[in-house]
C-alpha cells in the first residue's frame, strides 16, 4: 500500500470512528445515567438519517452548508423524541430488573425500524451533506470535505458534551444522578427531569450521527443493528460507563476495520475484530480502561 | 411446578392445546403451533441460563442456529437419519458451549453478554463464508423430513406432536434441574452469589451445566426447525433468533417454565394476528412488545399468581448433628491491594467451642482478614490451616465445605426464598433444615420471604445457613450492627450457644458492650497489623488498642 | 311465487358474491428485512397487474411479508394454502424459495417468482416459474458486455456476501474465465460494510481495466460513488441493483458517467409503448419508479391471469398452461425451458454522465450459456 492510500484510508477509519464514537458516547451517557443498556441506539441513528431527510427541504439546495444548518434542528427533534424515548420505554421500567429495559429499548427500536421501513420505503436515501462541494485534491491524496466536515462536526460535539457534563451546573447535576440518584435527590436534584435529559442528549447525539453519516453512506431502515453492535463494543473495550473510554474505543474500532480491511479483506477485518475481543475479554475480563459505571446489565 | 396449584394449570393449559390442535386447527394454524413449539424449547433453555443464572447470554441464538445446521448437515453430508439428526443438533452446540465455558462463564455481566454475542457473530461468519461445508449464505436446503421406520412426522399433525413431545421433555429436563434443592441452590447463586460461595455452593459446575442445558435445548430447537423448514440458512444465526428468544423468556416470566411456553406461544402467534395491519404490522408487533413489558411485571407467568410452597411444620424437628470441631490457625498472612498492604503477617488461633473478637478501626483489614478467611480474596503470603488441612487460597465453596462458613457485612441473600428454603438451599442430604431454622430462633419466621425479613433476623438467618452448610468455624462480620438491645442479647445467646456446642466463632464488631462480655480472647488490628491480643480485659486497658481508636478508649 | 323470486335473488346474490371474491392471489413477498425494497417492487408489480387485469376475473392480492427467513415464508406460503389459491407469487429470496417450493409441490400449487437463484429449478419440482432471467443468463450478458463492448481483460468482482451475491459470484467467476477474461480481484462485501475504500484500494492493486459489481442497492451506490471519489475512473459493469431507479438516485449523474448494469428491463428507459403506460401507471399507483423487478413480475401476473382467460380453473390447469404456452409480456416474451424458467433475455443499460435514466444499450435474446 502507498502512504498516499494508507493516508486516505486512515482518515476514512477516522471519519467513520468519529461517527461511532458520539453512537458510542450516547450509549454511555444513557448507561451513567439509567444504569441501564439503551438497546435501540443503533435505531435511533438511523431515525436521524431519516429525520435529516424528512427536515432537509427545509433548508433547501440553495445554502452551501446544507447540513450544517440542519444540525441543530435534527438534534432538537432527536433530543425531544429523546425525551419521549425516556418516558416511553424507561421510566414505566425503571424500577425492575436491568434486562426489562434492555428488551424495553429491543421493543422500541423494532417500532423505529419498521416504522421507517413503512414511512420511507426500503430504498436507502442520500442524506443532505454537511458543507456542499466535492472535495479538494492535494497531490495524489483526495480529501472529501465531507469527511473533514464530519470529523470536525464530531470533534466539537465531543468536546461541547465534554465540557457541558463537566463544567456546567446541570451536566454536573446529571452526573450526580448517574452516580447517585438518591443522595442527588436528598440535595434537590430531580433524578427524574435529570435522567430524561440524560436521554435527550444521548439521543439528539445518535441523531447528530444519523446526519453525520446520512449522505456519505446513506441510511436505510435496516441500519441500526450495525451500529449498536459497534458501540456496545466500543463502550466494552473502552472501559464499562467511561466516557472517555467509549470514545477512544469507537475511533480504535473505526480504525481497525478501514486499516485491516485495506490490508485483508473485509471477512478478515471482522472476524478478526471478534476474535481480538473474545482474546481481550480472556486477558482482561473488564476492558482495556478500568470501568466506572454504577450498575450493570 | 412442584405445587399443585401450578400444576392443575400445567394440565388444563395442556389439554386445552391438545384439543385445539387436535380439532380445530388447519395445516396452517398447526404449522404455527409448531413453530411456537420449536420456540418454547429453546426459550426453556435459554431460562436456565438468563432467566435461573441471570447471565445474558447472547449466545441462544447462536446455538440454535448451530442446532440446525447440525442437523441439517447430518441428514444431507452423512446421511444421517431422524433420531441421529436431533442427537447432532443437541451435540454441536452443547460442545461449544463446554468449550468456551470456562473463559466465558468467568466473566461478569455484560462482558458476558458481549463475548457470547462476539461467539455469535463468529458463527454467522462462518456459516455464511464457508461455503464448501455450509452453502454460504444460499445454506442448505432439502433437509429430509422427519421420518423413522413407517412413522413420517413431516408436517402437519404429527410434526406438532413431536415437537411438542418435545417441549414437555424440554420441561423436564428444567424441572430436574430446578426442582427441589438444586433450584434453592440456583437461586441463591443467582441473588447471592458471593454468599452461595460461601455457603460451599459450587457456583462454577453449577454455571457450566446450565449453560450447557442451555446450548443443548436451543440445539435441539434448531434441529427440530431444520426439519421442519427443510432450509438451513445463515438466518437462523442472526440476532434476531436470539431477541425473539429473549422476548418470549422476558415476557413470558423469568423463572418460569411455563411461562417460557406461553411467551413463545404469544410472540410466535403475534405477528400473525397482526397481519392485518399491513405495512404496520411490525410496528404493532415491537408496540405491543412493549406494553406487555410494561404491563406484565413478572410476566404472563405472574398471571397466574406466584406459586406458593406449602408452609412447612417446624416444631418436631430433630436436633441437629454437631461438625467436627476443628482448630483455625492462621499464621503470618499477608494482602497487598495495588501498592497498599491490607494485611500485615497476622497471626492467630481460633480452638473450638471459642468465641474469638475481632476489633479495629474501620480500615483496619477486619473485612480482608475474612475475606481471605472464606477464600474470596488470596493471600500474598501465610498459611490458613483448619484442623490439618491447608485451605490457603482455596476456592471459597472448598473452604465452605471444609467447615468454614462466613456472614457478610450486607446480608447476602435470596430475598424470594423463604428462610427455611434459604436454609434448606444449603443443607446436606438427611439433614434437617427446619432444625437449623430452629436453632437459629426463626422458627416463627420460617415461611417468611427473606427479603420481608427485618435486619436482625437476616443476621440469625445468616447464620443458620452458615450452619445448615456444616460450619464448624463461623466468621461473623459485625453481625450485631443496626441491634437494639433484645436482638443483642438474642444474638448473644445464640452465640454462646453454639460455642459450647463446640463451634469456634470469629466475632467482627465495633459494639465493644456486645462484644466483650461474649469473647473468650480479643484481637485487635490497626492498618493490617495486630496490635493487642488478650483477654477482653487486657485488650480493652491496651494503650496499643486505645491508640488504633484515635485514642478513644474503646470502652 | 314468493319463494321462487327469494331463491332466485339469493341465487344472484350468491352468484355476485361469489364471482366479486371469486380468488385472492396470495403475494408472499419480503416486504421487511434487507430484500425489501427488491420485495417491494415485486409486489407492486403483482399488484398492479392484478388489479389491471384481474378485476374481470374477480382476482384479489393478497400481500404477505415473509420477512428474510426461509421459516417466514413457509409460515406465509402455508397462511395462503389454506385458502387453496390456483397459483401464488412467491418470494425472490433463493432460499426462500427452497423452504417453499416442497410445501407447494406437495400442495400441488404454482409459484411465481423473480428469483434469481440457479437452484430453484434445479430441484426438479415442477411448480415453479420464474418470469426474471436466472443468473445463467443475465451474468452471460454481463460478461459480455464487459468483454465484447467494453474490450475488458483484467476485470475485477465485488460481490454483496448474500445468497444473491454468492450465485451471482460463482457464475461470473466461471463466466469470465470461460470467456478468457478472468477476474484478476474479487472481493466479498457484506452487506452492512460502508466504506468501500479497502476493498476499492486492494483493488487497484490489481490494475484490473473493468469493475464488476454484483451488489445490492445501497453497496452498489456506496462503491461507485466512493470509486469516483477518489478518481478511479474504470469503467463499472454492475448488476441489476444499478438499473433501479431508487440507486441511481443516490448518485448524482455525472457520478454515474461510464456506468453500465445488466437488468432483465428497463422500464423507465422505454419513452414509449405499452412499457411506457406501465411505468405511467405504476408511478400513479405507488409513487416510485418501476423497476425490471416490478415488469417481471407484472408480466409473470399477467401471463396467470392469461392462462385463466383460457380457461385454466384449477392449480393443476394453471401450471400446465404455463409450462406450455409462451407469453408476449412487455419486457420480453417468457416460454418455460421445461423446469420453469420463464425468462431468457436480458438488456445492458449504460448511463451517460447527465441524466439519472439509463439507455439501453443492448439487448441479449435467448441466452443460454456462455455463447
Amino acid at each position: 500500500m502507498t502512504a498516499i492510500a494508507f493516508t486516505q484510508i486512515l482518515l476514512n477509519g477516522l471519519a467513520l470512528g468519529a461517527a461511532y464514537a458520539l453512537i458510542a458516547l450516547g450509549f454511555v451517557i444513557v448507561l451513567n445515567a439509567a444504569g441501564a443498556v439503551n438497546f435501540a441506539q443503533g435505531e435511533l441513528v438511523m431515525a436521524g438519517g431519516f429525520v435529516s431527510i424528512a427536515v432537509a427541504p427545509l433548508i433547501g439546495e440553495a445554502t452551501a452548508l446544507p447540513g450544517l444548518l440542519l444540525l441543530p434542528l435534527v438534534m432538537g427533534l432527536m433530543g425531544l423524541m429523546g425525551a419521549g424515548f425516556a418516558w416511553i420505554a424507561y421510566f414505566p421500567v425503571r424500577k425492575r430488573h436491568q434486562v426489562a429495559v434492555f428488551v424495553s429499548t429491543i421493543a422500541a427500536g423494532l417500532v423505529l425500524q419498521h416504522l421507517a421501513n413503512a414511512l420511507f420505503g426500503a430504498a436507502p436515501r442520500a442524506g443532505p451533506p454537511l458543507i456542499s462541494g466535492n472535495g479538494l485534491t492535494v497531490g495524489a491524496l483526495s480529501i472529501s470535505l465531507q469527511q473533514i466536515a464530519v470529523m470536525v462536526c464530531a470533534a466539537v460535539l465531543i468536546s461541547g458534551t465534554g465540557l457541558f457534563l463537566g463544567r456546567t451546573q446541570t451536566g454536573r447535576q446529571m452526573r450526580a444522578v448517574a452516580q447517585d440518584p438518591e443522595m442527588a435527590a436528598a440535595i434537590g436534584i430531580r433524578p427524574k427531569r435529570m435522567i430524561t435529559l440524560s436521554f435527550a442528549l444521548a439521543i439528539a447525539l445518535a441523531g447528530a450521527a444519523g446526519l453525520l453519516l446520512s449522505n456519505q453512506f446513506f441510511v436505510s431502515p435496516n441500519d441500526g443493528g450495525l451500529f449498536m453492535l459497534k458501540a456496545y463494543i466500543a463502550v466494552t473495550i473502552g472501559g464499562w460507563g467511561r466516557l472517555d473510554g467509549a470514545v477512544i474505543g469507537a475511533l480504535l474500532i473505526g480504525i481497525f476495520e478501514t486499516l485491516v480491511a485495506a490490508l485483508t479483506s473485509y471477512l478478515v477485518a471482522e472476524a478478526l475484530l471478534y476474535a481480538l475481543l473474545l482474546i481481550m475479554l480472556v486477558f482482561r475480563p473488564s476492558g482495556l480502561l478500568p470501568e466506572r459505571a454504577r450498575a450493570r446489565v | 411446578m412442584s405445587d399443585p396449584r401450578s400444576r392443575l394449570a400445567l394440565g388444563v393449559a395442556a389439554i386445552a392445546l391438545a384439543l385445539y390442535a387436535l380439532f380445530f386447527a388447519g395445516d396452517y394454524a398447526l404449522h404455527v403451533l409448531t413453530r411456537a413449539g420449536i420456540y418454547a424449547i429453546a426459550a426453556i433453555g435459554y431460562q436456565l441460563i438468563f432467566g435461573r443464572l441471570g447471565a445474558l447470554s447472547l449466545a441462544q441464538g447462536c446455538f440454535f442456529g448451530l442446532g440446525a445446521y447440525a442437523a441439517g448437515l447430518g441428514a444431507l453430508e452423512l446421511g444421517l437419519g431422524f433420531p441421529l439428526t436431533l442427537a447432532a443438533g443437541v451435540l454441536l452446540p452443547s460442545l461449544l458451549a463446554a468449550l468456551i465455558a470456562i473463559p466465558v462463564l468467568r466473566l461478569a455481566s455484560h462482558y458476558f453478554a458481549l463475548a457470547t454475542l462476539g461467539i455469535a457473530q463468529l458463527a454467522l461468519l462462518v456459516a455464511t463464508n464457508w461455503t464448501d461445508v455450509t452453502g454460504g449464505a444460499n445454506g442448505l436446503y432439502g433437509v429430509p423430513p422427519i421420518e423413522t421406520g413407517t412413522l413420517s412426522f413431516g408436517h402437519g399433525l404429527p410434526l406438532t406432536l413431536l415437537v411438542w413431545a418435545c417441549v414437555g421433555l424440554a420441561l423436564t429436563v428444567s424441572h430436574r434441574m430446578t426442582a427441589g434443592q438444586r433450584g434453592l441452590k440456583v437461586e441463591t447463586l443467582r441473588e447471592a452469589p458471593l454468599a452461595a460461595a460461601a455457603l460451599g455452593i459450587d457456583g462454577s459446575a453449577i454455571r457450566f451445566r446450565f449453560f450447557v442445558a442451555s446450548a443443548a435445548l436451543g440445539g435441539l430447537a434448531g434441529a427440530l426447525q431444520a426439519h421442519a423448514v427443510g432450509v438451513v440458512s445463515p438466518d437462523v444465526l442472526q440476532f434476531h433468533v436470539l431477541v425473539l428468544i429473549l422476548a418470549m423468556t422476558v415476557i413470558g416470566g423469568r423463572a418460569s417454565p411455563l411461562g417460557a411456553v406461553l411467551g413463545a406461544l404469544l410472540l410466535v402467534h403475534l405477528p400473525e394476528w397482526f397481519r392485518d395491519f399491513a405495512d404496520y404490522y411490525l410496528v404493532v408487533y415491537g408496540a405491543a412488545l412493549l406494553a406487555a413489558i410494561i404491563f406484565l411485571p413478572r410476566g404472563l407467568a405472574g398471571l397466574f399468581g406466584k406459586s406458593e410452597m406449602p408452609p412447612v411444620e417446624t416444631a418436631d424437628a430433630e436436633a441437629p448433628r454437631d461438625p467436627a470441631p476443628h482448630t483455625l490457625s492462621v499464621e503470618t498472612v499477608s494482602k497487598r491491594f495495588g501498592g497498599v498492604t491490607a494485611l500485615d503477617s497476622v497471626s492467630l488461633t481460633l480452638a473450638p467451642g471459642e468465641i474469638l473478637g475481632l476489633i479495629g478501626p474501620n480500615g483496619s483489614g477486619k473485612t480482608t482478614l475474612v475475606n481471605l478467611l472464606s477464600g474470596i480474596d488470596k493471600p500474598d503470603g501465610g498459611r490458613i490451616l483448619l484442623g490439618d488441612a491447608d485451605i490457603t487460597g482455596k476456592p471459597p465453596e472448598y473452604i465452605a465445605r471444609s467447615g468454614l462458613c462466613r456472614s457478610f457485612q450486607h446480608p447476602q441473600i435470596a430475598p424470594d426464598l423463604t428462610v427455611l428454603e434459604s436454609v434448606e438451599a444449603v443443607t446436606a442430604e438427611g439433614e434437617s433444615a427446619a432444625a437449623r431454622v430452629t436453632e437459629a430462633g426463626l422458627s416463627d419466621r420460617a415461611n417468611e420471604n427473606a427479603g420481608t425479613l427485618p435486619p436482625a433476623a437476616l443476621k440469625h438467618l445468616e447464620i443458620a445457613r452458615a450452619l445448615a452448610a456444616g460450619a464448624s468455624v463461623l466468621a461473623l462480620d459485625e453481625p450485631a450492627a443496626g441491634m437494639n438491645e433484645v436482638e443483642r442479647a438474642n444474638l448473644a445467646a445464640l452465640l454462646k450457644r453454639l460455642a459450647d456446642a463446640g463451634h469456634g466463632i470469629l466475632l467482627i464488631d465495633h459494639a465493644m458492650d456486645f462484644l466483650l462480655p461474649l469473647a473468650d480472647r480479643v484481637i485487635c488490628l490497626s492498618a493490617g497489623r495486630v496490635v493487642a491480643e488478650g483477654t477482653p480485659a487486657d485488650v480493652a486497658r491496651d494503650p496499643a488498642a486505645i491508640n488504633a481508636y484515635f485514642g478513644e478508649s474503646p470502652l | 311465487m314468493f319463494l321462487k323470486s327469494a331463491a332466485v335473488a339469493l341465487t344472484a346474490l350468491l352468484a355476485t358474491s361469489l364471482t366479486a371474491k371469486a380468488e385472492t392471489i396470495p403475494v408472499l413477498v419480503p416486504i421487511t428485512g434487507f430484500l425489501s425494497l427488491e420485495g417491494t417492487s415485486q409486489r407492486n408489480g403483482a399488484v398492479l397487474a392484478i388489479e389491471r387485469y384481474g378485476k374481470d376475473l374477480g382476482l384479489d392480492a393478497e400481500v404477505t411479508d415473509t420477512g428474510t427467513s426461509p421459516e417466514g415464508a413457509v409460515t406465509a406460503l402455508r397462511r395462503a394454502l389454506e385458502d387453496k389459491p390456483s397459483a401464488a407469487v412467491a418470494s425472490m429470496l433463493g432460499t426462500q424459495m427452497l423452504a417453499m417450493l416442497p410445501i407447494a409441490g406437495r400442495a400441488g400449487v404454482p409459484l411465481l417468482t423473480v428469483s434469481g437463484t440457479a437452484k430453484i429449478t434445479e430441484i426438479g419440482i415442477p411448480w415453479v416459474f420464474r418470469f426474471f432471467p436466472g443468473d445463467s443468463v443475465v451474468k452471460v450478458a454481463q460478461a459480455r458486455y464487459a468483454i465484447e463492448e467494453l474490450g475488458a481483460k483484467r476485470p475485477a468482482l465485488l460481490h454483496q456476501t448474500t445468497a444473491y451475491g454468492q450465485s451471482g459470484a460463482e457464475h461470473l467467476r466461471r463466466i469470465m474465465r470461460e470467456l478468457g477474461a478472468p477476474l484478476v480481484f474479487e472481493e466479498a462485501i457484506d452487506i452492512s460494510v460502508k466504506d468501500m475504500l479497502p476493498a476499492l484500494t486492494r483493488m487497484q492493486e490489481a490494475k484490473p481495466d473493468l469493475i464488476l459489481l454484483h451488489l445490492h442497492s445501497g453497496s452498489t451506490a456506496l462503491v461507485i460513488r466512493q470509486a469516483r471519489d477518489q478518481n478511479i475512473a474504470l469503467p463499472i459493469l454492475a448488476g441489476s441493483a444499478m438499473h433501479q431507479p431508487t440507486t441511481a438516485a443516490l448518485l448524482e449523474p455525472k457520478q454515474l458517467a461510464g456506468v453500465c448494469a445488466e437488468s432483465a428491463s428497463s422500464p423507465i428507459s422505454e419513452p414509449e409503448g405499452q412499457v411506457e403506460d406501465f411505468t405511467a401507471e405504476y408511478r400513479a399507483r405507488f409513487g416510485t419508479e418501476p423497476d425490471a423487478f416490478a415488469l417481471a413480475q407484472y408480466d409473470g401476473v399477467s401471463m396467470l391471469i392469461a392462462a385463466k382467460n383460457a380457461g385454466a380453473r384449477t392449480a393443476a390447469e394453471v401450471r400446465d398452461w404455463l409450462a406450455s404456452n409462451s407469453y408476449d409480456g412487455l419486457a420480453m416474451t417468457y416460454k418455460s425451458d421445461g423446469k420453469g424458467n420463464m425468462a431468457h433475455d436480458a438488456v445492458v443499460v449504460c448511463y451517460d454522465g447527465k441524466s439519472a435514466v439509463p439507455v439501453i444499450k443492448r439487448r441479449y435474446e435467448n441466452v443460454s450459456g456462455v455463447k
